[in-house]
């Protein structure tokens, strides 16, 4: 097991509360990949969300110490406060539906002990395609290996 | 050594696997298997035969793997046949994933996020 020196119990409160606040909200990228069991590796949990001014997304960031901080000509959507810096705002998925859509192409993850909304890897891929950036190229074969694995691994069980 | 079908079920219930389940993923025939059910000893007749000349039970002259090998053995397996039925598919990546499943998400996401945090990508 990983040492549990990243993604402490404290950063995973906030999805506990999201979850308890109701908060329309699905984790994509790579972190998605990778709780399904793609070998991959990023460095943030990117979430997206379905409306950045629910004000239960207000309450489940004051509960766990964080604050939302609106973008700017400059700057996207950001989230401070120490327990929750390790998640990213994602405004837009390229190459996918809007948010409802893709809400149908999610699996339910267990985190600790919360069930979150995880983008499947499928769609991952297709957004990864779309993005087309030198690194989104780079992981694309692990991610397809990945979808293969778990394609033979769900057939035989 | 006679197979104990009421272990293995037990184990299936332990896993959440049926039998059915377990041997498919086994890549194990119900033929194969209820044939190796129905036998006095899976043990071969020589090692019957060397352990009887020195008067112990046949377990006593055998060396277990740990069960970490066997469950690596198994993923091997598991991985080449993944490889078999995609060969463009890299078995570094696929032999990845499938030990990463062996985790909880939780884990495999600290660990992914462990690499990223150790290694710059941007």
């Amino acid at each position: 097991m990983a040492a549990p020196s990243i993604f402490t119990e404290q950063e995973q409160a906030f999805l506990r509360e999201l979850v308890r606040q109701r908060v329309d909200f699905m984790i994509v990228g790579l972190a998605a990949a990778a709780l399904q069991g793609a070998p991959a590796v990023t460095q943030d949990i990117d979430l997206w969300f379905r409306d950045l001014g629910d004000p239960r997304l207000q309450e489940a960031l004051k509960r766990v110490g964080g604050v939302y901080i609106p973008p700017t000509p400059s700057t996207p959507p950001m989230l401070g406060g120490r327990n929750v810096a390790l998640f990213d705002i994602v405004v837009t998925m390229h190459g996918l539906d809007g948010f409802d859509r893709e809400l149908e192409n999610t699996i339910e993850v267990t985190i600790g002990r919360t069930k979150v909304r995880v983008l499947s890897l499928e769609r991952i891929i297709v957004s990864k395609k779309a993005t087309n950036r030198e690194k989104d190229r780079l992981v694309l074969p692990v991610l397809e290996d990945a979808v293969a694995t778990l394609r033979a691994r769900n057939h035989r069980s | 050594m006679k197979l104990d079908p009421d272990q293995i079920k037990k184990r299936c219930k332990i896993k959440g696997l049926t039998l059915q389940e377990l041997l498919e993923s086994a890549a194990v025939s119900r033929t194969a298997y209820y044939s190796l059910a129905r036998k006095d000893s899976v043990l071969p007749a020589s090692l019957l035969a060397i352990a009887g000349e020195l008067g112990v039970a046949p377990s006593a002259i055998l060396r277990e793997a740990p069960a970490a090998e066997w469950r690596t053995r198994a993923l091997i397996r598991q991985a080449i046949r993944v490889v078999d039925q995609h060969p463009q598919a890299s078995f570094e990546n696929v032999w990845h994933t499938l030990v990463l499943l062996e985790e909880p998400p939780v884990d495999r996401l600290r660990r992914s996020l462990l690499r990223g945090r150790a290694v710059d990508l941007h």
